[in-house]
């Protein structure tokens, strides 16, 4: 029973004051953020990245992967209570949730939603250990073209599913790739793009990019708007009627299933997993026309969809070490800090810190149950925190992480740069992730494309010659053709439109 | 309605841009042959490919111009960026202490409100958290006033 002694060996790790420690930390840090609205998971984790740089690994990304999940919890709280979504992904919690809490159900709502959050996080969590060694075996059999191809894959995967332009979103894959190459090449020594400022030799660091992209342009778009809070429904009692649960737990378990799946997928997450579960729910409903009026099921199938996803997306990023969306990008950049090179070797050379993160998974969101609905009251007094004094707190905490990276206030400069430089990306309707996926696969892919070249002694060829590549080509190439089709452009369009 | 000022057309010409950049500053690099690629070769390929996409945005926005860029505010972005640099400026010349206060006051007036006690009270919270978490908890080798602490 392998399975079983590595979930024991893992059990063992997450357990430990320490980790446990972190985990706590993470999902109330996760919780805070989630409710909160005007700051992200992937601004949060993108601000923590160098204080984990003071940490072990397993409790620096055990401690992140709580942040990214709390979140999910945090974010529902405010979706039902004062008709805020805290975080994208419980935008649609809002249409049904903010009503139960109208008609008086709100203690019903946060606990259907806590409840089908912690079934779906389990269910997560255990399809992350049943496919996290066969993905790894697999993986293990690529070769450098496969690779490369694996990497394209998921990157133009990843700008399908998302929303926005498709061209502007490769352009912007493109521009991440480019400025992972700044540093000095591997197998030349050669300067590139350094400009002879020897900070840069080593490469642009993750950490202040992701910072001045999502921190300080979140930032600066949130200054420029108007946030006006409205008060806060009373929570009455917390327990549901038997009528509500017995619609809420088919529910549940769609949405469960609907996030699962597309959580593995690039590009998806929770976000999509929670849009894609409320359609359903409606189209499934016998009285959709209660959809929008406070039904119990759109808030229990977006809920539990966006917590799968959450966990599910950790699937790719663990065993293949390609991220799926921004804050599995980044999760990639905190093991790189930790000098772990993310990909299937994770799991044989430190299996103690993979088997650890997943069973502290499982842990933290019973811990989020906990925090969540007892704590209720509290999470809901912050609410009330105006957010000018938040920006410069945020923008301190920047400022002091980005110092701590190697107390060089070169650094520092750097966030002021990407600031800038992120704030005009979401001017021009252009979106960072893409960017973030580009520039945490550019080096590895370089390296990936060189070798592959190599052996096959400077023929593209060997790309389509090895089945593998070729399958995974034949599948990039599919994507894109079925993305220039105007029906599933159109299809896609009003798919989106309904987000908005 | 201006069919050049789009966010496509304008960002298609950002991205032109960058590519005619990168192209410009790594014209140095040995691009080498297929098989042994210099530190050249993925990068041109790389730019070339982004200033195409740029190009084609550019075009496909003058066909179908969609969205108008927003007029943009430059008080916070302005004010935010100012802070960020004086607070770098500060940090190892004057201490934590004075490189926050002034991020903190700067940062403040970004905003559409500004009440000086509240920024003061603001100062004195964040000051002791910061000191307590980065210098006391996690050890940082900053001082908080250069020179005295």
């Amino acid at each position: 029973m392998d399975l079983l002694h590595n979930l024991a060996l893992g059990l063992g790790v997450a357990v430990s004051l320490q980790n446990l420690t972190y985990a706590l930390l993470g999902c109330m840090v996760g919780t805070l953020i989630g409710v909160l609205p005007g700051i992200g998971p992937v601004a949060t984790i993108a601000m923590l990245l160098p204080i984990t740089f003071h940490l072990p690994p397993t409790a620096s990304l055990i401690m992140l992967a709580g942040i990214y999940y709390g979140a999910q919890y945090g974010g529902s709280t405010t979706s039902i209570l004062v008709n805020l979504p805290g975080e994208a992904s419980s935008v649609v919690t809002c249409l049904d949730g903010y009503q139960m809490a109208r008609n008086g159900r709100a203690g019903a709502a946060l606990s259907i939603s806590a409840v089908g959050s912690f079934f779906a996080g389990t269910v997560g969590t255990i399809l992350i250990v049943l496919f996290a060694q066969p993905l790894t075996l697999m993986a293990q059999k690529f070769g450098p073209a496969d690779y490369c191809s694996l990497m394209a894959l998921g990157l133009i995967a990843a700008i399908v599913l998302a929303s926005g332009s498709v061209t502007k979103a490769i352009a912007m894959v493109f521009l991440g790739l480019l400025f992972g190459l700044v540093g000095t090449d591997v197998n030349t020594g050669a300067q590139r793009y350094t400009f002879d400022i020897p900070e840069l030799s080593d490469g642009i660091d993750f950490a202040p990019i992701a910072m001045g992209l999502f921190g300080i342009a979140e930032i600066v778009v949130n200054l420029e708007r108007h946030l006006t809070r409205t008060g806060a429904i009373k929570v009455s009692s917390l327990w549901p009627t038997s009528d509500e649960i017995r619609r809420a737990i088919p529910a549940v378990l769609r949405g469960t299933t609907l996030g699962s799946v597309l959580g593995v997928l690039p590009g998806g997450g929770p976000t999509l997993g929670a849009f894609s579960a409320y359609t359903l729910e409606k189209k499934l409903s016998k009285t959709p026309q209660m959809f929008g009026k406070g039904a119990v099921e759109g808030v229990a199938a977006p809920e539990a969809a966006n917590n799968a996803a959450a966990q599910t997306s950790f699937i790719p990023m663990l065993t293949l070490g390609i991220p799926s969306n921004a804050v599995m990008a980044l999760m990639v950049g905190a093991m790189i800090i930790q000098g772990i090179q993310p990909g299937p070797e994770v799991m044989t050379k430190k299996p103690d810190l993979f088997w650890g993160m997943i069973v502290s998974m499982w842990i933290g969101n019973a811990m989020l149950v906990i925090i969540n609905l007892p704590m209720i009251g509290m999470w809901v007094k912050l609410l009330t925190v105006p957010y000018r004094f938040l920006a410069p707190a945020i923008l301190l905490f920047c400022c002091i992480g980005a110092y701590s990276l190697q107390n060089s206030t070169f650094h520092v400069m750097q966030v002021a740069v990407f600031g800038v430089l992120g704030y005009i990306f979401v001017r021009l309707g252009c979106e960072g992730a893409p960017f973030l996926l580009g520039l945490v696969l550019g080096p590895q892919m370089e390296e990936y494309f060189r070798r592959a070249m190599l052996l096959s002694r400077g023929d593209p060829m060997v790309f389509l010659e090895r089945p593998i590549s070729l399958g995974l080509l034949i599948a990039t190439a599919a994507l894109l053709v079925l993305m220039a089709l105007p029906s599933v452009k159109k299809a896609r369009e009003e798919a989106f439109q309904e987000e908005g | 309605m201006n069919r050049y000022l789009s966010k496509d057309f304008l960002s298609g010409l950002m991205f032109v841009g960058f590519g005619v950049a990168t192209l410009y500053f790594g014209q140095k690099l040995a691009i080498g042959t297929a098989v042994r690629m210099g530190p050249g070769y993925v990068p041109r390929m790389l730019s070339l490919i982004l200033l195409g996409l740029g190009l084609l945005i550019c075009v496909l926005s003058l066909i179908n111009p969609g969205e108008q860029v927003e007029k943009p505010k430059w008080k916070p972005i302005t004010l935010v960026t100012i802070g960020i640099v004086c607070f770098a400026l500060l940090l190892e010349r004057a201490g934590l202490f004075p490189a926050l206060v002034v991020l903190i006051l700067i940062s403040s007036l970004a905003g559409e409100e500004f009440k000086l006690v509240e920024v003061i009270g603001n100062i004195v919270v964040l000051s002791i958290l910061c000191i307590v978490v980065f210098k006391l908890g996690l050890g940082m080798n900053i001082s908080v006033l250069q020179g005295v602490w």
